[in-house]
């Protein structure tokens, strides 16, 4: 994801092992990934260490570290609903190979329902709560909780000033009870089951949303009000074959050569970015920083922003990450949960999904304000404080009378800069 | 060796047009659960061909021995110096440059079904083979080739300069082989055909240039890769000019490339090439057909799409006119400016006596540039260039004619990113709009009129910001709040440098000059407002990508509110303390936050020489106060 916030929260989750990566002020928990379990350690005889917010593993019930659907609610769906109380649009989504346990995160089954069901359940406390439920595949948004035969069902995303990016005619449903809820949302999963031609791998090949939006009614001053925010739960397609605009980071990472010209576009804009990157790390650190990065000294004198270049990449932002965007740049908490798999023919896969992790930890990708020059400012007020200093050190003299010359002049300009000063100069005057 | 014509020879070409069919057609309909299928039959067919192959390269061998049917081409001791290598046109030339290709065949069939080191075999022995050749028409092509699968192949292992080997080897038999012979080579394909299906020597050129393209955009991506960006961003160039050159190009998809090319020459100052790219991707969607009616679009889905398509591509496109248009003005002021921000008039002499010398200089320079085109295109690129310089504008003038070319692609892009459903992308452009107004005011020397120039920045932005939801655009209404109260601020100043030239203060000036102040003071609250949590708490501690515009908006209202005209002394002092508690803000924020120093470093310097100043001035005022009462 190109653009995590800061404050994301990043969990991690597989129907085998969990780790959660949490940003804001929480000892990391660290996630050892032994290569040498992989029975063929020729290269890879490194123990390859990551640190996350919360690791969980769940392969095995009997085991003593073993962590139930109920024990990741309690960390993670319980700060998704506190978000949202107060106030915050919250997006929680799952990232991992296929088969590593993503929907079993998300939905659940039956016996073991995931994260989705158990914050309907909780949510419900909130009587005016709309879900809508919507799939991408192949870039295109198909309404899941529409009746397949229904057409067209090809649906287009917008944005609104007022009510954000949306999907232009996404049925939203009002419910009131549990029921109703989890009908909702098994209604939805048959549908993503059904109507797809790849029944095999339905849920490997798409994103699955499903929306929340909740409103609380409050009073503030006195005056009822009411706070409207919104959970995104995303259920990715996996990660082995993601869209490549969703991570493109992650793939044009590794060194593989896209073969045919048609992705040539690919190429350019990396390099278009690339360079803006470069141009504008000169002077704000902004775009994707690596690190901790608190080097905002760089900034420190008053000549900020104006020497950023910013050009424009006609590059569209992938279906999901547009419709993500107030998730992700806006007043807003984001959990990433990755999920892995322990199997030793994963390991590839289970090493490249913790280190998009650990990496998307440190990303912080937000526009920046950009500063005018405020050089004259600056002048203007150390003039100002040499005049005032000047001033006092005269009245301490008892210099009976302080130099009036400032009046000298009378334009306009020193009678606003000297508005304070002359006040008191007139004052020590007399 | 057996005859073109021989019927066994004729079954071989059967045999390969059959692996072809396999590999192009029939693959693309293989399940998933057995996705190669028809490539591994096409394995088996390829494999039969090699046998045949070799049962005749014995053969033939044998026929030699025996002082037979010899080749008289095939000279084994050739001109000194070339050892014992084939004319790649001899009959053993021939033969190796057959097995070669059927080897690199098999080469691409291993690597497409995931068997690389197997693939990689395969394709080295086409290159043993073909190294005891000289290169040639016949053979150059298979040269070519499976060095590009080899470079693919070691790029995919990460071995970045094992590709980087292969592909310039690839490059540099090309160029030479263009030197020396340059005639249309035979294709791969060729050698399993009858002579009746030999192709066109068009079709060949088509299909030589096209791998060498391929080569070329590999390489780019080579540098990309070991962050050789010039380099890269030359080798890309180069592959659209072919693109374009060779016809082998979707017109839309081509536009949108150059255009974004034109972006990455931007970040280098480059702007020659910049205008280039640019006016040539204008003139290249152009290609790609009229946009259809709203009425055509409504009727067919295909219609509706390519509509979408073509408005969003060529509003794209505009977008990048306008990056280049305000990039350039940008440039060219932080050229001219002096240390408080204003037009240094030295120095523009300076530049313009300097630009005089150049100018020579630099149509050389166009002519050695890569440039885009066909002969029906270039006449249109060219004339699309001339609408707009490509040098720094150095006076209003000439910043003006570069302005006004903005401002046209910002009206075309808008057509297409309305606010409603585009905000962002509206807002933005909107933003680049008041920018350039912006960069534009700094060449204007009419305070008057500048002042104008940011009255209309403010017009355009203070609706939007108002509509906005910041739930869901917190970032775009930070960015708006901040930007509308630098540019109150702005205004403010020059309604002081303007009165500054009349000798009397008015009161309408005065009542002006504080209006500007408060609407500035509002935008930077509103600013800090945004910080808030949705309960309303300011935070104790800021996030560092608010933490500098924070304490920056703080202490500008600080000033501000001292600035303030008023004969009402308590007025003043209502002003002056509230001034005092911005500064002490910025003090106390940082004497708590000690990391937050180093981002604020001389406005926290000032704010505490304010801090201490400031309390004795209003306790003069208050005693001032006291004995007028």
């Amino acid at each position: 994801m190109e653009n995590l916030p800061k404050g994301t929260l990043i969990a991690f989750i597989a129907v085998h092992v969990n780790v959660v990566l949490k940003l804001i002020h929480r000892p990391l928990v660290f996630f050892q990934l032994d290569g040498r379990l992989n029975g063929h350690a020729d290269s890879r005889e490194k123990v390859t260490e990551f640190g996350f917010d919360y690791c969980y593993w769940s392969v095995d019930p009997e085991s003593p570290k073993y962590a139930s659907q109920e024990e990741v609610f309690q960390d993670l769906g319980v700060s998704v609903l506190a978000g949202a109380s107060e106030g915050y649009n919250v997006c929680l989504f799952a990232y991992g190979q296929t088969g590593s346990g993503k929907t079993y995160t998300m939905m659940g089954t039956p016996d073991s329902t995931g994260l989705t069901p158990r914050i309907c359940q909780h949510e419900l406390c909130c009587p005016l709560s709309i879900r809508s439920f919507l799939e991408i595949y192949n870039e295109r948004v198909r309404d899941l909780l529409r009746c397949p035969e229904q057409k067209p069902n090809t649906l287009r995303v917008r944005e609104h000033p007022e009510k954000g990016p949306y999907v232009q005619g996404l049925l939203q449903y009002i419910v009131s009870d549990y029921k109703q809820a989890v009908k909702l949302l098994e209604m939805g999963i048959g549908n993503r089951m059904t109507a797809t031609t790849h029944m095999h791998d339905a849920s490997s090949r798409s994103h699955a949303i499903f929306s929340i939006q909740y409103t609380q009614a409050i009073l503030e001053n006195n005056l009822p009000s009411e706070i409207v925010s919104k959970i995104n739960l995303v259920d990715l397609a996996g990660s082995e074959r993601a869209d490549p605009n969703f991570c493109r980071d992650r793939i044009t990472e590794g060194s593989n050569i896209n073969k045919s010209l048609v992705t040539l576009g690919i190429v350019i804009s990396g390099l278009a970015q690339n360079s803006q990157m470069f141009s504008s790390c000169q002077s704000i650190n902004s775009m994707a920083s690596e690190g901790e990065g608190s080097t905002v000294g760089s900034q420190s004198s008053s000549l900020s922003g104006s020497t950023r270049r910013q050009c424009f990449i006609p590059y569209r932002d992938s279906v999901l990450t547009w419709l993500l965007k107030d998730s992700l740049g806006g007043n807003s908490r984001t959990i990433m949960i990755a999920t892995i798999s322990p199997s030793c023919s994963s390991y590839n896969e289970t090493l490249s999904t913790l280190r998009y992790a650990a990496h998307a930890r440190n990303i912080v990708n937000k526009p920046r304000v950009n500063e005018d020059a405020n050089v004259k400012l600056i002048r203007e007020l150390r003039e100002e404080i040499d005049r005032l200093k000047s001033m006092l050190l005269s009245f301490e003299m008892r210099n009976s009378s302080p130099s009036l010359s400032d009046d000298r002049d009378g334009s306009f300009s020193d009678i606003v800069l000297q508005n304070e000063l002359k006040v008191s100069v007139r004052n020590w005057g007399t | 060796m057996a005859s073109t014509y021989s019927a066994e020879w004729r079954s071989v070409c059967e045999k390969f047009r059959r692996a072809q069919h396999l590999t192009d057609v029939e693959s693309k309909k293989d399940p998933e659960n057995d996705p190669f299928r028809s490539k591994y039959k096409a394995r088996e067919v390829l494999k039969e061909i090699y046998n045949i192959l070799k049962r005749y390269d014995s053969e033939d061998n044998e026929s030699e021995q025996t002082g037979g049917d010899h080749d008289r081409d095939d000279d084994h001791d050739g001109e000194p110096g070339c050892g014992s290598a084939h004319p790649g046109d001899s009959a053993a030339g021939l033969r190796a440059a057959r097995l070669g290709a059927i080897e690199y065949f098999l080469g691409v069939n291993h690597v497409e079904t995931e068997e690389l080191s197997a693939g990689e075999e395969h394709l080295m022995n086409c290159m043993k083979l073909l190294d005891k050749c000289l290169v040639s028409r016949e053979n150059v092509s298979v040269f070519i080739q499976a060095r590009n699968q080899l470079g693919i192949l070691w790029a995919g292992r990460d071995e970045i300069e094992k590709a980087q080997g292969f592909l310039e080897t690839a490059e540099s038999i090309y160029l030479r082989y263009m030197k020396e012979d340059g005639q249309p080579p035979t294709d791969l394909a060729e050698f399993f055909v009858g002579e009746e299906e030999e192709l066109s020597q068009q079709e060949r050129t088509r299909r030589f240039e096209m791998a060498y393209t391929h080569t070329l955009y590999y390489l780019a991506q080579v540098y990309k890769n070991q962050e050789h960006y010039e380099k890269a961003g030359r080798y890309c160039h180069i592959t659209l000019q072919r693109q374009l050159a060779f016809d082998q190009f979707v017109p839309l998809d081509w536009a949108i490339n150059a255009a974004t090319l034109s972006q990455y020459y931007i970040t280098k100052s480059c702007y020659m090439e910049a205008r280039h790219c640019l006016a040539a991707a204008s003139v290249i969607a152009g290609l790609a057909g009229e946009v259809p009616s709203e009425a055509a679009a409504q009727e067919s889905e295909a219609e509706n799409e390519k509509r979408e398509q073509l408005r969003q591509k060529r509003a794209e496109i505009a977008r990048c006119w306008i990056k280049y248009c305000l990039n350039l003005l940008q440039d060219a002021k932080k050229l001219l400016e002096d240390n408080i921000g204003e037009l240094d008039i030295e120095r523009q002499e300076e530049l313009k006596r300097a630009r005089r010398r150049e100018e020579e200089e630099k149509e050389q320079g166009r002519k050695s540039a890569v440039l885009f085109g066909s002969s029906e295109t270039s006449d249109s690129i060219c004339a699309l260039e001339e609408k707009v310089s490509c040098a720094l504008p150095l006076d209003f003038q000439e910043a003006r004619a570069i302005f006004l070319v903005g401002q046209s692609h910002v009206a075309e892009a808008k057509e297409y990113f309305q606010m409603d459903g585009h905000v962002t992308d509206h807002i933005e452009i909107l933003q680049d709009h008041s920018a350039l107004f912006s960069a534009l005011s700094f060449f204007e020397e009419d305070l008057e009129r500048r002042c104008k120039m940011h009255k209309r920045r403010v017009d355009m932005l203070e609706p939007i910001c108002k509509d906005l939801n910041a739930q869901y655009y917190l970032l775009i209404c930070r960015q708006l709040q901040f930007e509308l109260a630098e540019t109150y601020y702005e205004m403010m100043d020059l309604k002081l440098a303007l009165a500054n030239k009349q000798d009397e203060l008015d009161a309408h000036s005065i009542k002006k000059f504080n209006h500007l102040c408060n609407a500035s003071i509002k935008y930077y609250q509103k600013f800090l407002d945004s910080i808030r949590s949705p309960e309303g708490k300011f935070p104790e501690k800021l996030e560092e990508d608010v933490l500098r515009p924070a304490l920056v908006a703080k202490f500008r209202i600080a000033r501000l509110h001292s600035r303030i005209i008023s004969s009402d002394v308590s007025a003043q002092l209502q002003n002056l303390s509230r001034s005092l508690d911005c500064y002490n803000f910025v003090v106390h924020y940082c004497e708590e936050n000690p990391e937050a120093r180093k981002a604020v470093e001389t406005e926290l310097e000032l704010s505490e020489e304010m801090v201490s100043l400031l309390p004795l001035k209003i306790e003069r005022l208050r005693a001032k106060k006291a004995s007028s009462n």
